[in-house]
């Protein structure tokens, strides 16, 4: 019995194809890229006017049967101009191609192979990597933005922060949402170690089709980065520098200053009636107080005392800060041995002072043939080490630009005039601070905290890097195994100094050291088989792999009582008392894999691909651990079968396909555990003062039956080269729908306080499109034109989360959470009271729905009772019911942006070349939290706006949407999230600006030089926004809590020269 | 197909076969760091989770539960029965605000936070009864110590449940056979409450340990819980009598009223004479202040560590009522309430430089151990500076609390080290005290006819008080107000039931006047519209920008039940209201 097999049915194709004639002779060659000699692989050679032909195999080279001598060849290969050939006589034709404009003969790393950018069927977003350089940043992360579409980039302006990625939406309601990168081969979640200059090219699976391949953690989609390879002859040196700049200047903040903010307690003592004019308790003295600075509420105007100062915090505590960055590679080879080197040094320092982070890498990447070149093998390491004093990050009202909002301008940076405080007797070149007087507020001095922890520091080295074997077995058929893994060594140092200068001191030093280590191991085998059979080609892929990480141990421990401040004397030994110890035992977690892939392509035209993936997790229970994640994609290059002048090559693609994840799970989903530690389950039974007997809790009630979260996606696009191609276009529509979503089992508190497990039980679906256009064009013979765009959207909506809950709310502030995670909606829009106005007057609060703290100047809030707890409205059941209570919260904003895009435009005129890159993200809100602390009084007696000063509420500034300014704080002004906070956070950034001048060849010949480049630039030298925080790019909160702005740490203007020499 | 290496393909066979042959174990990974069931079933394990259940007796957990839940009860006991006003200034933690204006909506944080604590006290009470029984099936642990560690995990969870009762009234019972998935707050659990707590009455009096329920607890909490839930005063009576009688601290020690009034609350001594049940805080013990009194580390006076105590945060203000009701005549309150007309001087709206002279008529000298005033001397502190220790007088007033705060030359020895605040202290709250019992005997007394038995108990204490040894003192000697205190004497209040009761609700808010108890008794008298609106009308004369309009109607009786638990039980808990 015969089987109908893959390879049969390649023969029948084979068969097909070929036409049998009289007179046949045969005639081969080989066809190469004119560019580098490189063989052209599935080139195809059609003998002109017959249907006969054949496509170029693993090595370029082909066989094909012509009759006669007036045959012409017709070859032709995507991205590269056809070339016609007569035979005449000769029985070898060779061919050099010349790549055409395009750029679709770039090869793509895909999943555990390569393709050419004209066979993929998956969504596959390719990054110019040149591209992404221009952005002075010590991370690909946050070089992303805006360069591919279908990614979505948010960062801030911390030195050495990664800014946060998402691939097409969420596909994890647990934030666990990054996506996959893969290095070399080795998957790792963090790639902040990387250098930029090291990498070669970067790709980014966004569909189940091109990702699936990695089966259980792709559904974030996957980055794949190669690094650097020698180039087989010579040796290249290059240095790449670039020296700047980066200035604070971020506009007006629109804060008071010492004489507006006494001004302003004037206009409350005013509004609250305690300014000496009304007697409220009927005891026949006039109310007013003395302010412990300003004077007699009943006096006319307050008195500054001599000891104020008038602070602009925000200039205390920034600078213009430096930042460099150096690069020195080595590459070259051989036939037999190829090497690069990569020396990096990075160096930033942060607006605010003290702020830095530096960053020392070496790149090794060798590969070594041996042998006919049937053994190949090679090492990519990448070894880092950072150093930094970095700041309290943004999301927290610590942070050094938080605390600008809360820090009243009264209080002098450093005392100048002595003065005898609340807490200490201050003299001059002391830090002043709350402690000066009464109603100064509770916020430290930030300056003198950011000097006190200055040598505070945060250290790692991390090695990066995998070790590869490959063995040609026979002709296309390759077996490859690869080991690599990552190992991190951490050690921070944490000093928090006593204070003498705040109304709150910390009467104690304390200082806290911790070391870590952590690591992962992958270990991958594949056999690869390329073979070209005609006009058919056949590349698959089969393989496993094991895989263990979040291998690591932490240690830490705190003492307090220093007998010095001295940096030098900061041991843990040197402390007084100890305050906390304790370490931490990582519990793995193990994958085992198996994948199948195989693309098959007819004649360039037809392309079939399919993948499957078999996973088993250790952190899922015996009976669940093991998961399977098909997908099938396909193309068809239409632009073969229709005739139209202006396109030059199209195709059509669409795929469909499963992929996994089970990142969420912690290693003991499926376990009950106890633990206990002083601070939860501690007690000092025994009555000791100054320790506590060891008791237990439960900590965890695990889930045996946890499984796989699954992602389904379809995706149909095309890839389109227009104009003769000039014009390249690249559309995806796609749809992920989640299923079985992990979420912790929601119970009330009867079941205790114990973390529950993950559970399957919650599903969302995103939808959205992805467009990239590139234009590229020689205007005249100097100059020419480089032109794209990209263009993001996702719109991602919540299904389910579990049986007894339709929502969760997240994220925290003084007061409360400001996002709602619901069924019907996006992940983190803003929950809350509609404001619809301010009262104008009492009769206006007696005729309105009752409302806790109503009065004229405060919110009226929406009265929309009647929907389910998603807060609906606008639903037949709605109906005022006359009293604001927790039924009336509405949704009011939505933090997810309506789309993203990227505009790059470069020029290059003779020598000389200007490139700019915009980026716009449109349509998102921003809930603007900073105003809770300065645009109301009672907040904390902190720093206020000019907006609550000049253009609040009175009884003849009435139209205005600013409340009164009041010392009341209640439901009706600032104790609920309301959307007066909300802002339009849609902003449009000119990212980078550059001039460069490459010196001519011949000029710099003479100095052995191969090529020098000098170039200035501006780096976000405006935005465009109505938003009227610091910036708009607001990043925080994770994927459930973002879009709340708490002062975030700013991009800022930076001006750079840069220099690129090689010899 | 060309030739292809034979050695090649045998090296490809060993790889491949490699990670196969470990297949079988190596995705089996067990957790790391933490312990199981099985390994606690034994006496030292049943113990730990014990111990584990009476370390939510403060009400506080790193795990979430922070000043929201304290068991101190100065949010829901205290502030709520207008003892005192929130303190510090409108804006910080102002989800307290409508618990102090009867605005509360059932999303507060606070009351989930609070649920949440107590329910966790209790599963963990039920985790270590589960546990025992396997160490029992197991014959890891004496039928003795599994009986005493039984009857203390009952306890301590009649103990959490009857806290849920007096907060909510409407509550789920949770024990170690419930079916957590079908749970609901419909059921009268008032019995399953009370035969916990009436358990525990068989635990012996010594129990070694200090930080254990002992029999004497078990009694006074069971009678506590038959007045408030059944108000069943004779049968409270005898258990209250058998605690003056027979009682002991938990480590056996005798138990009476201290000498002085003032060294009841002395963090050095915690665990005195007076002391039935102090929750035991440790302080430096590397939980980061976890134990040392978490829920109240916000109720010092605000200011630096140089001049006044903690260091932050100026909460927990006492209120105008409660300092006048300390007025005196004759030596004794004013029960008619007009202690509110012409109030005591106070320096409201005065800064530090400016002169202040403290009023000079009577008070009861217990005022200025329970309230910190300009000029009186603040433990070894020196003199309450006045304005500079209060972060906003114009919004809540001039007074400072003072029962929990430790002594100048505690710090650093009972007090947390190294830390944004000193206020973690060793001071531990007095959940049970000696006075407490008298006064809810006499309460008893009074309900069932003793009117004479009350009087005597009463005057127990007030003698107590009048010492004079125990009045706040100025460094020279002389008293630091004008401090007058008398016995009642026979007759009048006592001549009547109604009389009687006025005077017993006095002493109670004068003699334990800021430990959490106000609104929770108010509740159990049936006093709570009543009493709360004749305080807040005089609160509001001093405080109109904090009180505005609040008003304590019908329904203010208790909390409502946090709407989280609604939804997370789709229900199935119900609200209260």
């Amino acid at each position: 019995m015969k089987r109908f097999s893959l390879l049969s049915l390649l023969t029948l194709l084979f068969a097909l194809s070929a036409t049998v004639a009289f007179a046949q002779r045969s005639v081969s060659g080989t066809v190469t890229s004119a560019s580098d000699n490189s063989p052209l692989i599935g080139a195809t050679i059609l003998v002109k006017g017959t249907d006969s032909g054949t496509i170029t195999d693993v090595d370029g080279s082909y066989s094909v049967r012509v009759t006669g001598n007036d045959a012409i060849l017709v070859i032709s290969y995507t991205g590269y101009e056809s070339q016609e050939i007569s035979v005449g006589t000769q029985a070898t034709v060779n061919a050099q191609l010349t790549e055409s404009a395009t750029s679709l003969s770039e090869v793509v790393v895909t999943g555990y192979s390569a393709q050419q950018k004209k066979d993929l069927t998956g969504a596959v977003g390719v990054v110019n990597t040149d591209d992404l350089k221009q952005i002075p940043s010590s991370n690909i992360n946050s070089q992303l933005q805006g360069r591919v579409s279908g990614v979505t980039v948010s960062g801030d302006g911390r030195p050495g922060s990664v800014a946060k990625v998402r691939i097409r939406g969420f596909a994890s309601l647990t934030g666990e949402n990054d996506p996959l990168y893969v290095v070399d081969g080795v998957p790792t979640t963090d790639i902040s170690t990387l250098n930029p200059n090291d990498v070669e090219n970067i790709s980014i699976l966004k569909d189940a089709g091109a990702a699936s391949i990695y089966g259980a953690r792709a559904a974030n989609g996957v980055v794949l980065i190669t690094t650097k390879k020698g180039q087989n002859k010579g040796v290249k040196v290059s240095y790449d520098m670039y020296v700047g700049t980066q200035n604070p200047s971020v506009g007006n903040l629109q804060l008071l200053n010492t004489k507006e903010y006494a001004d302003l307690q004037w206009l409350v003592y005013k509004n609250d009636q305690l300014n000496g004019t009304i007697d409220a308790n009927n005891d026949g003295v006039l109310d007013s107080e003395t302010h412990p600075i300003y004077g007699s509420s009943a006096n006319a105007s307050p008195t500054i005392p001599a000891w104020a100062g008038d602070t602009d915090w925000f200039k205390e505590i920034t600078r213009n800060a430096m930042i460099q960055n150096h690069d020195v590679s080595l590459s070259g080879g051989n036939d037999y041995a190829r090497f690069y080197a990569g020396l990096n040094y990075f160096d930033q320092d942060g607006i605010v002072v003290t702020n830095f982070a530096k960053r020392y890498s070496a790149r090794l990447n060798s590969e070594y043939k041996v042998g006919k070149g049937h053994l190949t093998f090679g090492e990519n390491l990448t070894v880092t080490g950072r150093t930094a004093n970095g700041v309290v990050g943004n999301g927290d009202e610590g942070s050094p630009i938080s605390r600008v909002y809360m820090s009243q301008p009264i209080i002098p940076v450093i005392i100048e005039t002595p003065v005898q405080g609340i807490s200490h007797n201050f003299v001059a070149g002391e830090y002043g601070g709350t402690g000066i007087a009464s109603r100064t507020g509770n916020t430290p001095n930030i300056y003198a905290d950011l000097q006190r922890n200055a040598e505070d520091r945060q250290k790692d080295i991390r090695l990066l890097g995998s070790i590869y074997g490959d063995i040609k077995l026979m002709d296309g058929l390759n077996f490859r195994s690869t080991f690599g893994g990552t190992y991190i060594n951490g050690y921070n140092t944490d000093w928090t100094g006593a204070t003498y200068e705040r109304a709150e001191n910390q009467a104690t030093s304390s200082y806290n050291e911790n070391a870590y280590f952590g690591a992962d191991w992958i270990w991958t085998n594949t056999l690869t088989f390329d073979k070209t059979f005609g006009l058919n080609r056949l590349l698959a892929v089969a393989g496993y792999e094991a895989n263990e990480y979040s291998i690591g141990r932490s240690l830490t421990a705190t003492k307090a009582g220093y007998f010095s401040t001295e940096p030098a004397f900061r041991t843990v030994t040197n402390g007084a008392s100890i305050t906390g110890a304790g370490s931490g035992f990582n519990t793995p977690i193990r994958l085992l894999s198996s994948f199948l892939r195989a693309d098959y392509s007819f004649n360039n035209r037809y392309y079939l691909s399919a993948t499957v993936r078999r996973d088993g997790a250790s952190n899922f229970g015996e009976d669940y651990r093991y998961g399977v994640f098909p997908s099938v994609s396909a193309a068809v290059r239409v632009s073969d079968m229709i005739q139209a002048d202006f396109l030059t090559d199209m195709k059509i693609r669409g795929g469909y396909g499963t992929m996994g994840n089970q990142r969420a799970v912690s290693a003991f989903n499926q376990y009950n555990t106890f633990g206990g530690d002083p601070g939860t389950s501690y007690y000092a039974l025994g009555g000791s003062t100054s320790s506590s007997d060891q008791g237990f809790r439960p900590t965890f009630i695990g889930n045996p039956d946890s499984k796989w979260e699954t992602q389904i996606t379809t995706n149909v696009g095309f890839d389109a080269t227009l104009m003769d191609g000039k014009l390249q276009m690249t559309f995806d529509w796609y749809k992920k729908e989640s299923k079985d979503l992990l979420y912790p089992r929601q119970v009330d508190a009867t079941w205790g306080g114990a973390s529950q497990a993950y559970i399957n039980i919650a599903s969302m679906k995103n939808t959205g499109v992805d467009l990239q256009l590139e234009y590229r064009t020689d205007i005249t013979n100097d100059l020419s034109l480089d032109a794209s765009l990209t263009f993001t959207t996702y719109k991602n909506e919540i299904t389910k989360i579990t049986d007894n809950i339709d929502y969760f709310g997240a994220g925290g502030s003084r007061i409360g959470g400001f996002n709602r995670n619901a069924v019907g909606h996006s992940m983190s829009e803003f929950f809350g009271y509609q404001v619809l106005g301010l009262f104008q007057s009492q009769a206006e609060v007696d005729g309105a729905p009752t409302q806790d703290g109503a009065e004229a100047g405060f919110f009226r809030y929406l009265d929309a009772t009647g929907p389910g707890p998603d807060g609906e409205i606008g639903t037949a059941d709605d109906t005022a019911d006359g009293v604001i209570n927790g039924d009336d919260r509405v949704f009011f904003g939505n933090p997810n942006p309506d789309f993203t895009y990227g505009l790059n435009l470069g020029l290059t005129w003779k020598n000389i070349d200007l490139s700019t890159f915009f980026f716009g993200s449109q349509g998102n809100e921003i809930f603007n939290y900073n105003k809770w602390w300065i645009d109301f009084w009672p907040s904390f007696q902190n720093q206020k706006s000019h907006d609550l000063l000049y253009n609040s509420w009175t009884p003849s500034n009435t139209n205005t949407n600013v409340p009164k300014a009041s010392n009341k704080s209640n439901f009706s002004n600032n104790t609920q999230s309301v959307s007066y906070y909300v802002e339009d956070g849609s902003f449009f950034r000119m990212k980078n600006i550059q001039l460069g001048y490459t010196f001519p060849t011949d000029a710099i010949g003479r100095i052995g030089l191969s090529k020098a480049r000098i170039y200035v630039q501006g780096v976000n030298l405006f935005t465009a926004t109505k938003y009227s925080g610091i910036d708009p790019d607001v990043n925080n909160g994770g994927d459930t809590a973002f879009g709340v702005d708490f002062g975030n740490y700013p991009l800022v203007k930076q001006f750079i020269f840069g220099l690129n020499v090689s010899f | 197909m060309k030739r292809f290496n034979i050695k090649l393909f045998i090296l490809l066979g060993l790889v491949l076969a490699l990670p196969f042959s470990c297949k079988n174990d190596f995705l089996d990974v067990t957790p790391n760091g933490s312990l199981d069931a099985n390994i606690l079933a034994t006496k030292d394990g049943v113990n730990s989770l014990l111990i584990g259940a009476y370390g939510m007796v403060d009400g506080v957990s790193s795990q979430g539960f922070g000043w929201e839940a304290a068991s101190s009860n100065w949010v829901y006991g205290s502030i709520r029965g207008l003892e005192a006003n929130k303190g510090t200034d409108s804006g910080d933690q102002p989800d307290i605000n409508p618990i102090q204006t009867y605005s509360e909506s059932s999303t507060n944080p606070y009351l989930n936070v609070k649920w949440g604590s107590i329910y966790e006290g209790i599963s963990r009470c039920n985790q270590a009864l589960t546990v025992l029984k396997a160490a029992e099936e197991r014959g890891t642990i004496t039928t003795d110590d599994a009986t005493s560690f039984r009857l203390q995990a009952q306890t301590l969870r009649g103990y959490y449940h009857f806290e849920a009762w007096r907060t909510w009234q409407k509550i789920p019972y949770v024990d170690e056979t419930t079916d957590l998935t079908v749970i609901t707050n419909n059921d009268d659990v008032t019995g399953k409450i009370l035969a916990d707590l009436q358990a525990g009455t068989a635990l012996p009096n010594n129990m070694v340990q200090i930080g254990r329920f002992n029999g004497t607890v078990a009694r006074v909490l069971y009678a506590k819980a038959l007045m408030q839930m059944n108000h069943d005063y004779a049968k409270a009576q005898v258990e209250l009598q058998w605690v003056v009688d027979n009682g002991t601290a938990p480590d056996g020690h005798a138990i009476g009223l201290d000498a002085k009034y003032g060294d009841i609350f002395d963090a050095a001594n915690r665990n005195g004479k007076e002391a039935i049940y102090t929750v035991q805080y440790s302080v430096n013990d590397g939980s980061g202040g976890w134990n040392g009194g978490w829920g109240e580390v916000l109720n010092f006076p605000y200011k630096g560590n140089n001049g006044s105590p903690g260091g932050c945060c100026g909460f927990f203000q006492p209120s105008y009522d409660l300092v006048n009701s300390f007025k005196t005549a004759n030596g004794l309150p004013l029960l008619d309430n007009s202690y509110t007309n012409d109030p005591l001087a106070d320096d409201k709206g005065l800064t530090i430089d400016q002169p202040f002279t403290p009023d000079s008529r009577p008070v009861d000298p217990r005022l200025d151990w329970t309230v910190g005033r300009r000029s009186i001397p603040y433990l070894d502190w020196g003199p309450h500076t006045g304005q500079d220790w209060v972060r906003d007088q114009s919004y809540a007033g001039p007074y400072s609390p003072k029962k929990q705060v430790y002594k100048k030359a505690q710090a650093g020895q009972l007090t947390e080290v190294g830390n944004w605040t000193s206020g973690w202290t060793a001071n531990g709250y007095r959940l049970i005290r000696y006075a407490d019992v008298l006064l809810l005997l006499a309460e008893c007394q009074i309900q069932t006819g003793d009117l004479e038995g009350a009087r005597a108990n009463i005057n127990l204490i007030r003698a107590r008080a009048a010492n004079p040894d125990g009045f706040v003192k100025n460094d020279d000697g002389t008293n630091a107000a004008n401090y007058q205190i008398s016995e009642y004497p026979a007759g009048a209040p006592f001549d009547n039931k109604d009389n009687a009761m006025k005077a017993l609700m006095m002493e109670r808010k004068l003699e334990l006047g800021m430990e959490g108890h106000r609104y929770f008794d108010l509740q159990r008298w049936g006093k709570v519209q009543e009493e709360l609106n004749r305080a807040l009308a005089f609160e509001k004369t001093k405080l109109n920008v904090l009180y505005g309009s609040a008003t304590v109607g019908a329904e203010d009786v208790n909390f409502p039940v946090p709407q989280a638990q609604i939804d997370l039980t789709q229900g199935r808990i119900s609200q209260n209201r």
